[in-house]
């Protein structure tokens, strides 16, 4: 029964780790950049959904649109500071600009809303659901589901309409795309946006079980990079994989071992893979274009 | 004559007016160092508005001051004493909570013979001999003395289960708390180091279940002690839980549920929204005038180290090494204890344990330690 218990909680934190790593693998794959402001912009949703709240005192359920469209904008707006301003410059300027807008949100967030950890409201209700010893939070069912459904529409996305495969062809080869008439910088902006979105999503869902700071993004884009890493650059099932993994790590492993040595674990699967299979569990996209 | 007697009461009154005329007050410098931003921003801030308070209440002396942010970092501590030292005579220093900032400081105080006044509960500030460190919060050897004998003597515990952070501030709580607890003859059942990322607290709540543990003895920081004692009530794991300083926060308390604190305790220094006199009133509704929230023992603990100096200075002390000698040497009656240095530098040794009843977010006082010496 414990064992079942840690698998629903590993789950559920996989979940919202997952909508992480896949928001850092959309920009990775349309710019060849890596943003490591995603973290930062996980955090800026959670405040996002915290204020929201405060303006209407409904359900997370209810702000979930809200916030994701409030993040898609703020996401265009990042793409404007952070990437096409450096777009002809070496992916690194993109990697470090990114870095210095993270901390620019970092401070933001701690100037507006202080430094204390917050919570944002549960996306249904609060409370647990208990079945003999089993104790199931209700957040950690309404997270996997709602993560389950986010990720299941961006792959309808990408995979059924022509605005997925516009998405997708930018990704594969950008001056292919510009030269049969896509839109490469509205494709790129719009990648931007999605995942923001994406990671404001991530926010609301994790701020009310395990609250939000304004340091909150640092652990965060470790964890997405690391899972895209273990996954394989590049593939967003990769992402959601990888994602499962640390968050079983987490959970698991460290109940029957402890966190420190669990972590320890995590980072020599991490080394073996790149060792073993460097393109990752599920190969590389970037280097089958190549 | 007449001339005589006119220059005579001329001079009379002149004497008369300078001897009733207002003094000048005394000016000094007292900077206020602490981390306003990084992962330590919520005890620099109480540090800061303790300090900022006295600053501005005192009395025959003008405190020219200025808040410098160390961003949790030594690095940056280490800019901002310079910066500050750079800029004219300064009095003392009030200097940041975080103990990595202060073994960064430290030298740089010592040089330029420069009272450090600080909170931090980091064991070591006060135990590599410098003369210019002041620590106004009781350190773990006095805290943890209160924390292990409200475990084992009060609620009677054997069997604790000790939960602790990977960070300085954790492993030297963890390291003083089983020190304690051997001595009163207690053998922890489990012990777990948790990095300040760790999300889910199922796996260490349940170790320590199936330890058998009949107590949670947790040294955390303010948002892992939440959810540990949130996923505790969750899984209706039905173990008092006695905490650290961190739970004493208003702000670690408003992340809970009044219900989920039930069967939670905590060590501090003190316990400023708790109450009592009418000094502590008189501090809590100046502080909530002047900040908009509610302090904690970190900014009381402040408040009392700078008025300390303050009144250093006003018994006469005029420059820096006046007041260090002022500090090593004097008893003060402040708001939370009474303080006087140990001669290492430790100048608070009481700490009290408080309670939460499960209905409010307001603990009470159960029990006070006064004059710990470190040993039980």
């Amino acid at each position: 029964m414990l064992f079942l218990q840690l698998l629903i909680n590993g789950v559920a934190l996989g979940s919202a780790y997952a909508l992480v790593a896949l928001g850092f693998v959309l920009i990775l794959n349309a710019t060849s950049a890596v943003n490591f402001a995603q973290g930062d912009l996980v955090m800026v949703g959670g405040f996002v959904a915290i204020a929201a709240a405060a303006l209407l005192p409904v359900p997370g359920i209810v702000l979930l649109p809200v916030v994701m469209i409030v993040m898609a904008v703020f996401g265009l707006v990042f793409s404007m500071l952070a990437y096409f301003p450096l777009k002809s410059r070496p992916p690194v300027s993109v990697f470090i600009s990114t870095i210095a807008l993270g901390i620019v949100f970092q401070n933001g967030a701690n100037a507006i809303f202080g430094p204390e950890p917050q919570v944002a409201p549960p996306l249904l209700t609060g409370g647990y659901l208990q079945y003999g010893e089993l104790i199931i939070s209700r957040q950690s069912l309404s997270i996997i589901i709602v993560a389950a459904l986010l990720i299941a529409a961006q792959h309808l996305l990408f995979a059924k309409t022509q605005f997925g495969r516009r998405l997708r062809a930018t990704a594969q080869n950008r001056r292919m795309a510009q030269a049969v008439g896509i839109p490469v910088n509205w494709m790129i902006a719009a990648t931007f946006g999605m995942a923001a979105s994406l990671a404001g999503a991530a926010g609301l869902l994790l701020a009310n079980q395990f609250f939000v700071s304004p340091t909150e993004g640092t652990d965060l884009i470790i964890k997405a990079y690391i899972a895209v890493t273990i996954g394989g650059w590049g593939s967003i099932l990769g992402a959601v994989v990888g994602a499962m993994l640390i968050a079983m790590f987490e959970v698991i492993f460290s109940a029957f071992i402890s966190y420190p040595v669990a972590t320890a674990i995590l980072y020599g699967t991490l080394l073996a893979i790149l060792f073993f299979r460097p393109q990752g569990l599920f190969g590389e996209t970037i280097q089958k274009r190549a | 004559m007449k001339v005589c007697h006119r220059l005579l009461a001329a001079g009379t009154a002149f004497a008369l007016a300078a001897a009733i005329a207002p003094a000048t007050a005394q000016e000094i410098n007292v900077p206020v160092i602490v981390p306003v931003t990084g992962i330590l921003s919520i005890e620099g801030k109480a540090q800061r508005n303790g300090a900022l308070l006295a600053i501005r209440q005192a009395s025959g002396i003008n405190v020219k001051h200025e808040v410098i942010d160390t961003g949790s970092s030594p690095a940056g501590a280490t800019n901002a004493i310079e910066k500050a030292l750079s800029e004219g005579d300064v009095t003392a220093i009030a200097a940041s909570i975080f103990g990595p900032e202060m073994l960064a400081m430290m030298p740089i105080a010592l040089e330029a013979k420069v009272p450090l006044l600080t909170i931090s509960g980091t064991a070591k500030i006060t135990e590599l001999g410098n003369p210019y460190v002041f620590r106004f919060f009781p350190g773990d050897t006095i805290t943890k003395v209160a924390h292990a004998d409200y475990v084992a003597n009060v609620l009677g515990k054997k069997k604790p289960a000790i939960i602790y952070q990977t960070t300085a501030y954790g492993q030297s709580g963890r390291e003083h708390l089983v020190a304690n607890l051997e001595k009163l003859g207690v053998a922890p059942v489990m012990e777990e180091a948790l990095s300040f990322s760790v999300k889910d607290m199922l796996p260490v709540l349940s170790k320590a279940k199936n330890a058998g543990a009949d107590v949670l003895v947790v040294h955390l920081h303010s948002g892992p002690t939440a959810l540990l004692i949130k996923q505790a009530a969750a899984m209706g794991l039905n173990l008092p839980i006695v905490a650290g300083s961190a739970m004493h926060q208003p702000t670690t308390a408003a992340l809970l549920e009044p219900g989920e604190l039930a069967g939670v305790c905590a060590e501090s220094g003190s316990s400023p929204v708790s109450g009592g006199d009418a000094g502590m009133e008189a501090f809590l509704a100046a502080y909530a005038k002047a900040f908009d929230s509610a302090p904690d023992a970190f900014s009381l603990g402040a408040y009392d180290g700078v008025n300390m100096a303050l009144q250093a200075v006003n018994d006469g002390a005029r420059t820096a090494e006046e007041v260090r000698a002022a500090l090593s040497n004097m008893t003060y009656k402040g708001l939370a204890m009474t303080y006087k240095s140990d001669g290492k530098g430790n100048m608070a040794h009481s700490a009290v344990v408080m309670c939460y009843d499960g209905k409010t977010r307001i603990p009470e006082i159960v029990k006070r330690y006064e004059n710990v010496s470190g040993v039980l």
